[in-house]
């Protein structure tokens, strides 16, 4: 009796199984998206061939973002159809991505042929010559060269991927500035600009200074309550558990206060004042302490929210303005199955300390996050030739403007210029000419080859300033010597 | 009299009072996962109601026709099942062995086993995968990112639960039904299949299921042993958390969908737990 | 006599599949908690460090207060979901009407993946959309905040874990009632026992293999918890969800800290083995008194 109940389940798991199995077959793969043209044999078939590349699979790695779910999506069944070569490109979690294939770099076990590379953690794998020299690589196989693809065409975002000499290492496929957002419906409201200028004694603005961004923040928040909405003054990406916070703080909030590279002096690897660092001076905690005073503007979720909460609390029309990050300005502004601001998304440049624009412009610091990231090659890949064809072949002018409007990334002059791009820069309040023009004052993350160890250490601090475990003073003061410390233990400035 | 009327009353309502608190405090949470995999993004942060109103089928139908996320429901149907297996066969066979034979270190044997579930897990993640892509190589091929390299990890979580509850199943079993068989003149393997089998079977059920309920659900290590051929649904679960905005209501679909197996799994077999969780530690 | 060849041919698959699966990787773990290991450190490579990492372990503020969380975590939830599962399994022990419909709905979390019960918890919670916030700021006006408030977080997590793991505590501890012989019981009544006389002299004593064994479980995997408290609160705010588990989870993989990391596990494994084997002890004597 038993024993029959037992198999038949089991029959019925096997079952359900083999039906799941006849589904999967069933859906046809996503259909190539441009096939190779008729009659003339494409370059890339032939450099396929001369490579002995078809049929090869190739695998890749990355973060399951719009940009790289194109990739997988249309690149690769497009690449597949012009050179034989399938690209298994497999988008996961940000932890997960970056745990994954630092094991398999690390161990030199092949499994990935390309992996994203941030540009925060290029210098970790540098230091580690995870990474084929692709400049030299092209070199060694013209043959490989495709006419189409040029290291020149990208913007200045590939200095990035550079060693000291350089040599690239990645070829960019996104890049976005993250950028204060504000919601002009309200900011362009006859009756708000009349109460704002009322109160505050000058006319509403998007903010230029940190006094301004508070004065907005505390009337929107009041103007909230007033009227019974859920609406906040502005957003803060204050995860009190989560790496978005500490990136946060010292690559958006800290520059614009002047306080730069973490606070870390790259002379002797210290972090603390008395050390010649910057980590706990009083900029530095002017900083935190005006970022963590925003959480009483901010929603509730304000502590629990990382890169992507913040996108989809002020998508949900909760925040009257906010640093968010750029990849998610062309959805906010245009998607009506996920915003409810559509259209109403203003675009401008942080608000910063007096003489921290001026020393953008002349290089010596920087007022905002200059994010993206690209395909490397590992060493240990044992494709790298059929991985060089599919990295030129992302490569290429023709396939950006698409995968721009896509995923809200451009890495190559050109795609400015494409008319689909400029007709998603006018919805969105000319982000992307903002990036073009601007781009210059932001910055990526310090070329610090102990990237996330160092992380690890600070964050627990800006997380108990977030909580309010700690002052904003004594949180980068124990920050700072908890820096020294790791640093030293990692064998930097002993 | 008319005291123990009213106590008994108060029982009844005290009882039932019980169990639908917990009842309604189990579900709240599996039914908000519902409600939120019925919304659309731009509704979710809509004010709270437990109503469902409209039903955005989006959230479901995306994932159900995708084929990534077909072929990570049936490596967990394949993964789960075979390990169950697996597992439930070696316990049978091991619990036998340390329930009949007087091995030397028997006992120490026994903890050891126990000890296996035990271990933090972060850190063995790494040796673990430098075991399967170094050790365990054939040619190109390796126990990375394959059906199989699961199903024999999973032994490790599973087998020391499995031979603790199936040891003190088998240690019910008087040896003598044994003895009996042989005096028929049955040889050692009908014994197990005629006389242990049959009255060990509720203790094969309830580790076989829940062999099965952990290998489903295991996330760190499927998440970091398997690249594209052997994920499981659980860590497409993670790939929902994405940078544009996190994707709630087809995280919840999935979720939901994750479920859905082991709850009619559990729904057929529930009452067979009852009878086979014992542990063998009551003794009538 | 019988020969031991064929007990051991028994076990043998068993013993195989645990060491190469799981011995192995534990001495490659022992092997690398004596170095000095950081692939993105200014040493290139693993220095031996000798027994360095363990005797930093001892001076570790941060290990030392993760450890302490994770005990009193797994102390309360384990205490609360034994009394909760004691209670309500002998309500089940009596037939009455709907009790298969109620066992049967309250087994429900039982069989969640612990990723999928983070992230249900996690819906509930968030401030904005989640339920929990919105009605106890509505009925009771209390300001809920994971992110923000260190207790309400524990507290939370303590209550998601006796949310998944009361079922299973309650079916065993069942599974234990039900097979208990009823003589004794009935015979006490007789006597004229009242129901606590019953309760505290012959059920907690008859059944205390059955708890020994239900403790031991429990505690062996409150011990190691990630995926749920990870997926509801990333171990925050700031330490305050932060179980061993998760402290060794940032040591090994975000911060790569391979050397410490390990060390700190083998710590960690060592500890809840001894904590394990006075249980197994305790339990061993039961059984013996038993017989």
């Amino acid at each position: 009796m038993f024993k029959h109940k037992l198999t038949v389940m089991l029959g019925i798991l096997v079952l359900f199984s083999m039906v799941l199995s006849g589904c999967a077959a069933a859906v046809p793969a996503a259909q190539p998206a441009a096939p190779a043209a008729e009659g003339e044999a494409s370059w890339w078939k032939t450099a396929s061939q001369s490579a002995s590349c078809e049929g090869v699979t190739i695998r890749g790695i990355s973060e399951s973002t719009p940009p790289s779910n194109f990739a997988r999506e249309t690149l690769a069944p497009a690449f597949q159809a012009e050179t034989g070569i399938t690209v298994e490109l497999e988008t996961t979690s940000w932890d997960e991505m970056y745990n994954k294939a630092i094991n398999d770099m690390q161990a030199g076990t092949g499994i990935y042929d390309f992996v994203y590379i941030e540009q925060d953690i290029i210098y970790q794998y540098l230091a580690n010559n995870y990474l084929v020299n692709l400049t030299q690589l092209l070199a060694d196989n013209p043959n490989l060269a495709s006419p189409d693809f040029d290291f020149a065409k990208f913007t200045s975002f590939i200095d990035n991927f550079k060693d000291a000499d350089g040599n690239i290492y990645g070829v960019p496929m996104e890049a976005f500035v993250k950028i204060y957002l504000y919601r002009l419906d309200l900011f362009n409201d006859p009756a708000i600009q009349e109460a704002f200028a009322a109160e505050y004694g000058y006319d509403l603005a998007p903010a230029t200074t940190h006094q301004q961004y508070q004065d907005n923040a505390t009337f929107f928040t009041q103007y909230g309550a007033d009227n019974g909405l859920e609406l906040w003054g502005t957003t803060v990406q204050g995860n009190t558990g989560h790496a978005s916070s500490f990136y946060e703080f010292f690559e958006s909030i800290a520059p614009t206060f002047g306080v730069y590279n973490w606070g870390i002096n790259s002379e002797n690897w210290k972090a603390t004042v008395e050390n010649g660092g910057g980590m706990n001076s009083d900029a530095a905690k002017e900083a935190l302490a005006f970022w963590v005073g925003l959480l009483q503007y901010a929603p509730p979720e304000a502590t629990q929210s990382t890169w992507d909460e913040v996108a989809a609390s002020f998508a949900a029309g909760r925040a009257a303005q906010g640093w968010v990050y750029g990849e998610n300005a062309a959805w906010i502004a245009t998607d009506p199955d996920r915003s409810k601001v559509v259209g109403n998304v203003g675009v401008a440049l942080p608000p910063v300390s007096e003489g921290v624009m001026e020393a953008a412009a002349d290089g010596s610091g920087y007022i905002g996050y200059y994010d993206g990231g690209s395909f490397g090659l590992p060493v240990s890949s044992k494709n790298q030739q059929c991985t060089l064809l599919w990295l030129e072949y992302i490569g290429q002018e023709s396939v950006q403007a698409d995968w721009a409007v896509a995923g809200s990334r451009i890495v190559m002059e050109s795609t400015y210029d494409d008319p689909k791009v400029q007709e998603v820069d006018a919805k969105t309040d000319n982000y992307y000419t903002l990036m073009k023009s601007e781009g210059p004052l932001f910055r990526g993350a310090p070329p610090f080859p102990f990237h996330s160890a160092l992380r690890e250490v600070v964050q627990p601090f800006i997380w108990k300033a977030l909580s309010g475990e700690l002052t904003a003073a004594d949180a980068l003061d124990q920050a700072a010597a908890a820096a020294d410390a790791e640093l030293v233990n990692l064998g930097y400035g002993q | 009299m008319k005291s123990s009327v009213m106590r008994n009353a108060l029982g009844w309502v005290g009882l039932y009072g019980l169990w639908t608190t917990m009842i309604v405090v189990t579900i709240i949470p599996i039914y908000w996962m519902i409600v939120v995999s019925a919304r659309s993004r731009v509704e979710l942060f809509d004010a709270p109601t437990l109503l469902i109103n409209s039903f955005y089928a989006p959230n479901y139908l995306k994932p159900l026709t995708d084929p990534i996320f077909q072929r990570y429901l049936v490596n967990s149907l394949v993964i789960a099942t075979s390990n169950a297996l697996l597992v439930t066969a070696l316990a049978l066979l091991a619990t036998y062995a340390l329930s009949r034979w007087r091995l030397p270190g028997a006992d120490n044997i026994f903890f050891w086993t126990i000890t296996q579930r035990m271990a933090p897990p972060a850190a063995f993640v790494l040796p673990i995968f430098l075991i399967y892509t170094r050790v365990f190589k054939i040619g190109d091929w390796t126990l990375f990112d394959t059906q199989l390299g699961l199903i024999l990890l999973y032994c490790v979580f599973n087998l020391p639960f499995a031979v603790w509850l199936m040891k003190g199943i088998m240690d019910g079993i008087p040896v003598e039904l044994d003895e009996a068989a042989f005096v028929d003149g049955a040889g050692r393997w009908t014994v197990l299949a005629r006389v242990v089998i049959p009255l060990v079977a509720p203790g094969l059920a309830i580790t076989f299921i829940l062999s099965w309920i952990f290998a489903w659900n295991e996330y760190l290590f499927a998440a970091n042993l398997t690249s594209v051929n052997a994920r499981t649904i659980t860590t497409g679960l993670a790939a929902f958390v994405s940078v544009t905005g996190t994707n709630w209501g087809e995280m919840a679909a999935v979720a939901t969908l994750a479920i859905l197996p082991a709850l009619i799994f559990l729904v057929f077999v529930q009452r067979y737990i009852v009878t086979g969780l014992t542990f063998g530690a009551v003794k009538e | 006599m019988r020969s031991n060849r064929m007990g051991w041919a028994l076990l043998a698959p068993t013993l195989a599949i645990l060491a190469v699966v799981g011995f192995l990787p534990f001495l490659y773990v022992l092997y690398v908690g004596l170095f000095d290991w950081n692939p993105f450190s200014n040493q290139l490579g693993m220095q031996w460090a000798a027994v360095n990492n363990y005797r930093r372990l001892v001076f570790d503020g941060a290990f030392l207060d993760s450890l302490w969380r994770t005990g009193l975590f797994a102390f309360v939830s384990v205490s609360l979901e034994l009394s909760l599962g004691f209670l309500l399994a002998q309500t089940l022990v009596k037939n009455f009407p709907g009790r298969t419909v109620f066992r049967t709905l309250y087994v429900l979390p039982l069989v969640m993946a612990p990723i999928a019960v983070g992230a249900t918890w996690r819906l509930l919670t968030i401030p904005g959309f989640g339920p929990v916030p919105y009605f106890l700021d509505k009925w009771f006006g209390i300001d809920y905040r994971l992110g923000t408030f260190a207790d309400q977080a524990f507290l939370t997590v303590v209550l998601m874990d006796v949310w998944h793991w009361t079922p299973f505590v309650t079916l065993t501890l069942l599974a234990g009632l039900t097979a208990m012989p009823k003589e004794p019981l009935e015979q006490a009544q007789v006597d004229g026992a009242n129901r606590w006389q019953v309760f505290r002299y012959l059920t907690i004593p008859m059944m205390m293999p059955v708890l020994l064994t239900v403790i031991f479980i429990r505690l062996m995997d409150a011990l190691r918890v990630v995926d749920e408290v990870f997926m509801l609160t990333s171990g925050g705010p700031g330490t305050a969800t932060q179980f061993i588990g998760i402290h060794i989870y940032r040591a090994v993989v975000p911060k790569t800290d391979y050397g410490y990391g390990s060390a700190m596990s083998l710590l960690v494994l060592y500890f809840t083995i001894v904590l394990c084997w006075l249980l197994f002890i305790a339990l061993a004597q039961v059984g013996k008194q038993r017989e």
